[in-house]
């Protein structure tokens, strides 16, 4: 959505479904954020549940913020623990 | 449905692929700056932070060109940098435009399938690239290192590669201000150019001890010398180091950018459910922004590194040859650069002096950055659901039609495809030939380098005053 949310910015505040989402442009738009929430032109109800079957509520290893700010702090905890035992190691 | 679809093979794998939930309330500006800046700062740790186990780094660096654009850092954990985001994000682009994988864009699951094996194709990249820098031995030889250290630094760049897509994610997921891509590109490049005005260092060259801050340098030698005007040229002109020229060349190129982002047509729209209430649609000049550059940079980078592999080891071949010839410089710590086949084709030329032994050379560069552009650009449209059947399908949603059309999704899809096509090819060569001119006057960073600072720099103006607009007052 990046080329068409910055595009979106003078236009007449109505429905801020595509001005909300802040990021725009770049490589925001490497990867698409679903926009609605579901079905599109052709498919008819039963395809849709069919589809939702597998998909709804994307799978996958949910985190939240908070855990990927944990994650990556652990991690150079760990890598300054390596560097630190490396040391040791080298003198011992 | 009918038939076998390659992006049903990445169902399997979804389930363990990390994955950040998508915010389920609107993220206050302040808590999503405080996100964003935890986030720089875990990124910037991370670029200084040595991976543990290497022994040497002095081999010649085969991604000297793209540090700066991949935001990557010899040596540290953020040696990968975004690399593979980057480079995922092409081949699916390029996979989804040449109709290889089909994708329709309007269903959900396939949306996000897309997004799921893009994700999966950056992890496998990121092993890829581990392996492939441990085992080639650019952290010294393998048997040197054993077993045990190559293990851990495979695991350490893999770990940092899945963080650096968890923050990418985090960010785009609405908790943050843009994407971890850009801030992470913006903050690398501006950190350079910062670094290459006011660096504090000395070197001793040839004219004596140096700074190697351009604006210190000024400083240093209209104090030092006895003949200012003479000191002042040698600020403006030294060669060696960053000079004042490249730095007067960047702020130009900044602010002609800056110029060139206000250029746009406005569509008149009005609403079909409030009456009365107009507005306009503006389509930018710069309409794909700066995603052109970041993919013809991936496609060059990856190029290059390939040609340099190959080339290491099977020189002999003519096929290998003709993709290119590399040779090391005498100065520039044994940096490789392209001398011959294609590689050194889609190389910029260095100086004037080569482009007058060479024009060819210049000739077809020249071609090659404004038909890569403009092509990127116009297959980004599609790709990022940005082309005018997908702006008409959103402005209906809206209830907006343009003024003195019918009001049908086919007549809101004639007139814009007018305007964006043409806006979005436009577009791409303008920013490359800016890339272009940027690297001739030798602005700091690099031409492409610039360009990316600048717009997405730009674009961080924008969600700011956006978030402004939105919420009065909640700002600082």
């Amino acid at each position: 959505m990046a080329g068409s949310q910055s595009q979106a910015s003078t236009l007449v505040a109505r429905g801020g479904r595509s001005s909300s989402n802040a990021p725009t442009g770049a490589a925001g738009a490497l990867r698409r954020r679903p926009v609605r929430g579901s079905g599109g032109s052709g498919t008819t109800k039963a395809q849709q549940a069919a589809m939702n079957f597998y998909t709804d509520d994307t799978p996958g290893w949910k985190m939240s913020p908070v855990v990927v700010i944990t994650m990556s702090l652990s991690f150079i905890a760990f890598v300054t623990i390596l560097h630190v035992v490396g040391k040791f190691q080298k003198a011992a | 449905m009918a038939g076998f679809r390659p992006l049903n093979l990445v169902r399997p794998f979804l389930s363990v692929l990390p994955d950040v939930q998508q915010a389920d309330r609107r993220v206050p500006f302040r808590e999503k700056f405080l996100y964003t800046a935890v986030t720089l700062f875990i990124f910037l740790v991370c670029s200084q932070l040595p991976l543990y186990g290497i022994k040497t780094n002095s081999s010649s660096d085969p991604f000297y060109w793209v540090r700066v654009i991949m935001a990557s850092n010899r040596g540290t954990c953020m040696e990968l940098g975004i690399s593979p985001i980057v480079t995922s994000g092409l081949v699916m682009q390029l996979l989804a435009g040449s109709k290889i994988i089909d994708v329709d864009n309007s269903v959900k699951a396939d949306r996000e399938l897309l997004n799921g094996a893009q994700k999966l194709l950056g992890v496998l990249i990121t092993i890829g690239e581990a392996v492939a820098y441990v085992v080639s031995g650019m952290y010294g030889d393998v048997r040197e290192l054993g077993a045990v250290n190559a293990i851990l630094i495979i695991t350490q760049l893999f770990m940092a590669g899945i963080i650096v897509i968890c923050l990418d994610e985090l960010l785009q997921k609405g908790y943050g201000l843009g994407s971890g891509i850009s801030l992470f590109i913006a903050t690398n490049i501006c950190e350079s150019i910062i670094w290459k005005a006011f660096s504090p260092y000395t070197i001793t060259g040839p004219r004596g001890a140096e700074f190697e801050g351009a604006i210190i340098a000024m400083f240093h030698l209209l104090i030092t010398r006895s003949d200012k005007v003479r000191g002042l040229k040698e600020a403006f002109y030294r060669t060696n180091l960053p000079n004042m020229t490249n730095l007067m060349a960047t702020i130009l190129i900044f602010l002609v950018v800056i110029y060139f982002q206000g250029f746009r047509v406005d569509l008149p729209v009005r609403n079909k459910r409030a009456r009365g209430q107009q507005g306009n649609y503006p389509i930018k000049l710069f309409y794909t922004s700066n995603m052109p550059i970041i993919l013809q940079s991936a496609l060059v980078s990856n190029l290059y590194f390939i040609s340099q592999l190959l080339y290491k080891r099977y020189g002999g071949n003519m096929l290998v040859q003709l993709l290119g010839r590399w040779q090391q410089t005498e100065y520039g710590g044994g940096q490789m650069i392209p001398v011959g086949g294609l590689v050194y084709y889609i190389s910029p030329p260095s100086s004037l002096t080569e482009v007058a032994q060479n024009p060819l050379h210049a000739l077809f560069y020249v071609t090659f950055m404004l038909t890569a552009c403009a092509l990127f650009s116009k297959t980004w449209i599609e790709v990022s659901g940005s082309s005018a059947s997908d702006v008409a399908k959103q402005l209906k949603e809206q209830q907006m039609f343009i003024q003195g059309h019918r009001d049908t999704t086919a007549s809101l899809k004639k007139e814009l495809n007018r305007y964006i096509p043409i806006a979005a090819a436009f577009g791409g060569m303008c920013i490359g030939a800016l890339t272009i001119v940027a690297d001739f006057m030798g602005a700091i960073g690099s031409g492409t380098g610039i360009l990316l600072a600048v717009t997405i720099i730009y674009q961080y103006f924008e969600t700011y005053e956006k978030e402004k607009a939105q919420a009065p007052g909640s700002l600082f």
